[in-house]
């Protein structure tokens, strides 16, 4: 221990006697580490801590997959639920939730709100309880009783003001009475988002669903199981499902996972080691760069080293005191990076719009804690090893008794030295290029993203949602009066150009674009599992034109197509592409599912496809109706505006009140915001790309400039025999510049390979990626070549600039 | 009594371009405790390589070597460096004294590298900075002290630890004659007291101090001879 304290010192004294290239390796350490630590704590909250609950590791999340479609959760259908309910042994109780909005009436403004409809024991699986009132009896699961509802805190503060005698009041929901049982603790708003939540119930018709599959199951596992235990269980039962009901379990595949897992999400969970990945990276290109410095440190430290060795030092001795030196480096580097870590997640944090925010698991979680800071301390111990141990055992190895000597130059593993050096430069660039390559398709990505969007020149158009609730509005034709109203109503706003109604605009709502069945007229189909799915849109007319959607064939929907005339659709051109790919649809029929009731649809126009997400790799299927023939309770309207579309709020709330007071309208935003949020994930993931690949090029150019500079000042000696012997300016220049760009080309050589691998997988994430990009495998490998030729080039023509005389004198 | 230094058949050499380059060929010697042995020659014949070996800093070498009976040609590298910590003390023609360390720390290295502890270290730096002389120069850096003064605490350093064997490159290569007759003095000193010494010299009237002189050329022992007494200042 004392020995150590020793040593520290004494590397404490270095550290400071060269504090130039010490400050240089510690803020190189500092971005490595510090992108490290700032990634982990979102990995942390990501990935570990997803749902901020006690125990629940002990959750399990039971849903369905479709592997050949790729599909990875799928809810299961009420029937699946029960009988999962009454024959697994594993879990203590299974409960489910499911999706759901609701518009609050009768006690204030009109609000919608995000509430999930679950099993009166969902909060006992989740082992948490109301911290007001009391949680669902389990007689408010049957139909008819299901009239109660839990808040959350945040809708108990905002709507309700924190009343503490907020228990037995009634709040109309939809239009119904339903009365407050409880709220929630603070914090607490698993599934995501949610600010109320309903009892569900299962009627007689319900429980024998297999087919309409909307919950989402959790299973609390009895003390001494496992998850693997569980899973056994659970798909002997899903297999016997599947034997006696083939047609509704066909393809189907159970998932069991921890609840964490599952609330991460695998895109999120993804993404996250992407930029793990990448982080880790930069630290291993950084540690590449002071091991570089090292070495030329260390062997201006030859002589030092062998005397200590002369004096007794064992070679361990020797890697200790300088793995010491590096290990305390790295460590002011954390502190450094701890530092830039905060600062990087100050910035995230801050620039994610709330409303998507509290839709990411963890996010809200995302801090330095006492992990992070470990995490930190173990990153700065590996990365003062990886960057120090080959300098010290290198240097540990050489010639004592030669480098002792009076002229000795200490250089027996001089060559080893410059090998390594090389190697180690080769790594860096190979490791930027892979870095360059996924930061530039990402960002490429992101811009395919963004300009795929224009078309629908998204900065003049305002989008709105609303709900009509189906106890005012029962009747279809009450709803096409609303529509109808309304439009014309929104019309007569002053500078709006036109305004129209969609049931999925493309981007709103997080771009959830859910697809059904459909049928065409005398082509039954082979196989059930074969069904025909597309997007249903119920749209007003003016739809098309307002969204610059262009028309491919026949005509577009018009303010003709009502309740009285033939009931028409018009088709996007990928759903005439993959299902009447030899024929003209126009005039073919369609119905929507596979229920004879359906009208028969005849396929009126084609138009151009609607990029609905950032998800969307390729073309979806999309079917069109007029509203007046299928008039929906849920609608986003798009209005267009002569100028910025936030200054028509206002216009637009006056008139929606001039219609029905009662009704809440939500999510009033420009639409090239609803763009932005919803594609601020990626967009951030291509940010910190774009950084870390930025770092990592900066990092490899630094790499290549330190050892061409300590290759030339090594060889001071030679260039100055080799300008006696009558070498030009320009064949040194050659010289220093060619050993850089072989080492540069090497490293391309090994990075290019790998960077197909990785834009391979990036392809298969995001649209507008190519594994083939050509700026991506040309275009950039040929910045980091200039880029490294540069860095060679200074050192050269310092070498270049070496007095002959002198440089022999030194010698 | 068993003698301090066993060499059989030493050999030690480069490979050079296919053949063999030797720097030190079939050497058989002794050296007994308490000797005061100085190695000469012309450049090239294999003093420091001698030196090196005996110092067990070099491993690379054939033959049989023999430490107070311990055969070195059989010793680990870890055997090996215990054995010279023990028993091996250094002087070099520059000193080498480690510049980023103060007089004192310079003194306590070879004491860390044998684990002693700090309280008995910090004894043991204060009994050699006082019988050098040296006690106002302990917070000075090398490169504030003279040439004479950093070999002194060149040498203060090698017996810090009392060791059996002290050995000597060029010691006073640097020195001018004044300083270096100083040095040698102290080596007498040491010798006196029972410290084995060898020395690498060119000087006629540093190896005066010894007691015997091995001439190497070309690798050889060419001769042994007892050293002139000398005269002293």
């Amino acid at each position: 221990m004392d020995t150590i304290r020793q040593d520290v010192r004494y590397a404490m004294r270095m550290l400071w006697k060269h504090r130039f290239a010490t400050f240089i390796c510690a803020g190189a350490l500092a971005l490595g580490i510090g992108a490290n630590t700032a990634t982990f704590s979102i990995a942390e909250a990501f990935l570990l801590h997803p749902v901020p609950l006690e125990d629940v590791d002990r959750v399990v999340a039971l849903v369905d997959s479709q592997p050949q479609r790729g599909v990875q959760n799928t809810p299961v259908a009420p029937a699946t639920y029960l009988e999962w309910q009454a024959q697994a042994n594993s879990f203590e109780q299974l409960g489910a939730y499911n999706w759901d909005g609701v518009n609050f009436t009768g006690d204030g403004t009109p609000q919608k709100i995000q509430d999930f409809l679950i099993t009166p024991n969902f909060f006992s699986v989740l082992g948490v309880q109301p911290q007001l009132g009391r949680d669902f009896l389990a007689e408010e699961g049957q139909p008819g009783r299901n009239q109660e509802l839990i808040l959350s805190y945040g809708l108990w503060q905002r709507r309700y003001a924190s009343d503490p005698k907020i228990l037995g009041k009634t709040v109309k929901v939809d239009g119904k009475p339903f009365t407050i049982v409880g709220v929630m603790a603070k914090g607490f708003d698993y599934p995501m988002s949610a600010e109320a939540w309903l009892p569900m119930a299962f009627d007689a018709k319900a429980r024998v669903e297999r087919d309409n599959r909307q919950l989402w199951v959790l299973g609390r596992l009895k003390p001494g199981v496992s998850i693997a235990q569980a899973k056994a269980e659970m798909l002997t039962i899903t297999r016997r499902q599947a034997d006696t009901y083939p047609d509704s379990y066909k393809n189907f595949q159970l998932r069991a996972m921890p609840l964490g897992e599952y609330a991460a999400g695998d895109l999120n969970r993804q993404y996250t080691l992407l930029l793990l990945g990448a982080v880790a990276f930069v630290l291993l290109i950084a540690c590449a760069d002071v091991a570089n410095v090292q070495f030329a440190r260390v062997s201006g430290r030859q002589k030092e080293l062998a005397v200590r060795a002369a004096m007794g030092a064992s070679r361990t001795r020797i890697v200790r005191q300088l793995l010491i030196e590096s290990i305390l480096l790295s460590l002011f580097g954390a502190v450094l990076g701890v530092f830039l870590a905060q600062w990087m997640l100050t910035l995230i944090l801050s620039h994610m719009p709330p409303d998507i925010a509290r839709y990411i698991a963890g996010w809200k979680t995302i801090h330095l804690d006492l992990g992070a800071f470990l995490f930190t301390f173990v990153v700065a111990l590996a990365s003062g090893i990886i960057s120090g141990i080959a300098p010290s055992l290198m240097s540990s190895r050489s010639n004592i008794s030669e480098t002792l000597k009076e002229s000795g130059r200490g250089a027996s593993s001089g060559r080893a030295r410059h090998r390594l050096r090389g190697a180690l430069v080769v790594a860096e660039v190979a490791m930027s290029l892979i870095l360059l390559v996924g930061a530039g398709l990402l960002v490429k990505g992101f811009h395919a993203l963004v300009s795929v969007n224009q078309r629908y020149q998204p900065e003049t158009l305002l989008t709105l949602n609303l709900d009509l609730p189906a106890v005012q509005y029962p009747e279809k034709s009450a709803r096409v009066t609303f529509h109808e109203r309304l439009l014309e109503s929104l019309a007569t706003i002053p500078k709006v150009k036109s305004a129209a109604m969609a049931t999925t605009v493309p981007y709103a709502n997080g771009g959830g674009a859910s697809g059904a069945r459909f049928s065409i007229e005398k082509r039954p189909l082979a196989k059930r599992e074969d069904a025909r799915e597309a997007i249903m849109e119920t749209i007003s007319p003016s739809y098309f034109t307002l969204m610059n959607i262009g028309l491919r064939d026949g005509r577009f929907l018009s303010d003709a197509d009502g309740d009285k005339t033939q009931p028409v659709a018009v088709i996007s051109g990928s759903l005439a592409k993959h299902y009447f790919a030899d024929e003209n649809p126009l005039g073919k029929k369609v119905r929507v599912g596979e229920d004879d009731s359906n009208p028969w649809l005849t396929v009126v126009g084609i138009v151009d496809d609607v990029h609905y997400n950032w998800l969307q790799k390729e073309d979806i299927p999309t079917l069109y109706r007029p509203y007046r023939q299928n008039p929906p309770h849920y609608t986003t309207v798009v209005l267009r505006t002569d100028g910025d579309p936030k200054v028509f709020v206002s216009a637009v709330r006056a008139k929606f009140a001039g219609i029905d007071r009662e009704l809440p309208i939500y999510e009033v935003k420009p639409l090239d915001v609803v763009i932005h949020e919803s594609t601020v994930g990626i967009g951030y993931v291509a940010a910190m790309m774009a950084a870390i690949g930025v770092i990592a090029l900066v990092l490899a150019s630094v790499g290549v400039y330190g050892v061409m500079s300590y290759s030339v000042s090594e060889r001071t000696h030679e260039m100055g025999i080799r300008m006696a012997m009558g070498a030009t300016g320009a064949s040194i220049h050659r010289l220093v510049i060619g050993n850089g760009m072989l080492l540069t080309g090497i490293g391309i050589a090994i990075g290019l390979p790998l960077a197909f691998m990785l834009a391979r997988a990036l392809s298969s994430l995001l649209f507008g990626v190519s594994a083939t990009d050509p700026f991506a495998f040309i275009g950039l490998p040929l910045i980091l070549g200039s880029i490294a030729a540069l860095a060679s080039y200074l050192p050269a023509r310092r070498a270049v600039r070496v007095d002959p005389l002198t440089a022999l004198r030194y010698e | 009594m068993e003698p301090l230094i066993q060499f059989r058949h030493l050999e030690k050499s480069y490979d050079a371009g296919g053949s063999k380059f030797f720097v030190l060929r079939r050497i058989n010697l002794e050296i007994q405790q308490g000797e005061f042995v100085t190695i000469m020659g012309p450049s090239g014949a294999g003093k420091s390589s001698l030196l090196s070996i005996i110092g067990m800093l070099d491993s690379a070498w054939a033959g049989e070597y023999f430490f107070l009976g311990e055969p070195v040609h059989k010793l680990n590298n870890k055997k090996r460096n215990e054995l010279h910590k023990a028993n091996i003390g250094f002087v070099f023609q520059s000193y080498h004294l480690i510049d980023n360390l103060t007089v004192f720390e310079n003194l306590e290295v070879p004491l860390s590298y044998k684990n002693v502890p700090h309280k008995e270290r910090v004894s043991l730096v204060c009994d050699a900075l006082d019988r050098f002389h040296i006690v106002g120069k302990k917070d000075l850096f090398p490169n504030q002290l003279s040439g004479g003064q950093q070999q002194l605490v060149g040498v203060a350093r090698a017996v810090i630890l009392h060791p059996k064997l002290l050995l000597a490159d060029e010691p006073t290569g640097n020195l001018h004659s004044a300083q270096g007759e100083e040095i040698m003095e102290l080596f007498k000193k040491l010798n006196d007291a029972g410290t084995t010494i060898i020395q690498v010299t060119h000087s006629e009237r540093n190896a005066a101090f010894g007691n015997r002189i091995i001439q190497l050329k070309d690798g050889w022992v060419v001769s042994e001879t007892a050293a002139a007494t000398v005269q002293s200042a």
